[in-house]
């Protein structure tokens, strides 16, 4: 049983005909090869795989392509502006919010959806905003730092 | 290979229930990441996201109970901003659910059916008095909680039923609940104990009625109802965590596992009691 889906992601109208148990990242991955969105371990646990739909953050390995059909995805690839980072991006950077950046797409989907929903975050409120994204780099400090910063650039519309 | 359709009305729902073998999902929290393992999904699914009916909460007038539609999510309970003071236990879990995207997706109702002995929403809901609206060939069934889990991963849902909402009591009367979790890590780990606590107060202050619920630490969350039982009457100022035995803990059979011994979570299930029974005297008093 191979269904037909439309969805649009980073702004393109998309479509394709998948299995009902693909997952959305698995149609973001093999079908649409944006491979900037990660699988870290397949049991929703991690949040490499985070994107946005319809304006809220999910796994996209705990989310079925088919139950997206019609909905508005946003991916690591749909941040940046040409080749302008978004600002949280760009904070990530400055800040060194990473080292090895197996996390880092779903750490940045996940800020940018906290900051979206809260633009004035306090630690306390990006280290619980961040409690579904693992890190085993950073120890989190940088990242709490990246997510400040970032938040500030999304508030004045500038780099991190 | 299964089939997946999208239900849209909950006629239709019923109608596929009645006609073949379907695993109902909606966040599909706990069902997806048993999909990525390798084995193909073998159950048909029949999503109900579409059944707009069943979302969000409201307050039902002639029920005189809260309802939570079936599709309310973690995060619609985490920050509704009608709900009375009371509800606090069970938006407490809301915010320990997985994490974020969780919340998110993950329905409550869902989370009951799972029937996991540590799914988040049992304690407060089992506590509060929660009942569990099902609709099926025959109409619409009401239970209670409490007889709607019947075991590990268990319920008395038929095959061709599904649940519509849950149904949260309000007596009238001023009331404090808590909720707390014992987990290695607060968010993304499975429970070694967990505690909910609700005090209603009559017009003295005293306490009118409790329920204290344990989960994880049996089969199915219990209530220990000799320790409600002793703080029914209990006049504002007591030492409320003083009142729980040893032996409340008798209520119990928790297992050993890799995230516990039993012994430990007996210890650790009491303890969390005693804390909550604290929190929520200061509270209410």
């Amino acid at each position: 049983m191979s269904i037909p889906i439309s969805m649009t992601v980073n702004g393109q109208p998309v479509s394709g005909s998948v299995e009902p148990r693909t997952l959305l990242v698995e149609f973001l991955r093999e079908q649409l090869h944006l491979t900037g969105t990660h699988v870290g371990c397949d049991t929703s646990q991690c949040g490499a795989c985070v994107v946005i739909a319809d304006g809220v953050s999910v796994k996209s390995c705990t989310a079925l392509a088919v139950q997206c059909d019609g909905s508005q995805v946003t991916t690591i690839e749909g941040l940046a502006n040409g080749a302008t980072l978004h600002p949280m991006q760009q904070a990530f950077n400055d800040h060194h919010g990473l080292q090895c950046g197996f996390c880092t797409p779903g750490m940045v989907m996940s800020a940018v959806d906290l900051v979206t929903h809260a633009p004035n975050p306090t630690d306390e409120d990006i280290r619980k905003g961040l409690d579904g994204n693992l890190c085993r780099c950073t120890g989190y400090q940088n990242i709490v730092r990246a997510v400040k910063a970032g938040a500030e650039g999304m508030r004045t519309g500038m780099g991190g | 290979m299964p089939r997946y359709v999208r239900a849209r009305t909950l006629d239709e729902a019923l109608d596929r229930l009645a006609a073949g073998r379907w695993r109902v999902i909606a966040g599909g929290t706990d069902v997806f990441p048993a999909l990525a393992d390798g084995q193909p999904g073998r159950e048909d699914m029949l999503d109900i996201t579409g059944l707009a009916a069943l979302r969000g909460i409201r307050f039902d007038e002639s029920a005189r109970a809260w309802r939570l539609g079936a599709l309310a999510t973690w995060t619609d309970v985490r920050t509704a901003a009608d709900l009375p003071p009371w509800f606090r236990a069970l938006k407490l879990a809301a915010r320990e659910v997985g994490g974020v995207q969780i919340q998110n997706a993950g329905t409550v109702a869902g989370n009951l059916c799972n029937a996991s002995p540590a799914a988040d929403g049992v304690p407060p809901l089992l506590a509060l008095d929660a009942r569990v609206e099902i609709a099926g060939p025959g109409g619409v069934r009401v239970e209670p909680l409490a007889a709607f889990i019947t075991g590990v991963r268990r319920t008395t849902l038929a095959p061709d039923e599904m649940v519509t909402a849950i149904l949260v009591p309000d007596p009238g009367r001023p009331g404090a609940s808590d909720f707390l979790k014992l987990g290695t890590r607060h968010s993304l780990v499975i429970s070694i104990a967990m505690v909910a606590v609700v005090l209603w107060r009559d017009e003295a202050g005293a306490i009118a009625a409790a329920g204290v619920s344990v989960g994880s630490c049996a089969p199915v969350a219990v209530r220990l109802g000799a320790l409600e039982a002793r703080l029914v009457g209990q006049p504002p100022g007591t030492d409320l965590a003083a009142l729980v035995h040893e032996s409340d803990g008798d209520a119990l059979s928790p297992i050993d596992d890799v995230r516990a011994s039993a012994a430990y979570r007996r210890e650790a299930a009491l303890t969390l009691v005693r804390r909550s029974l604290a929190r929520c005297g200061e509270a209410a008093a």
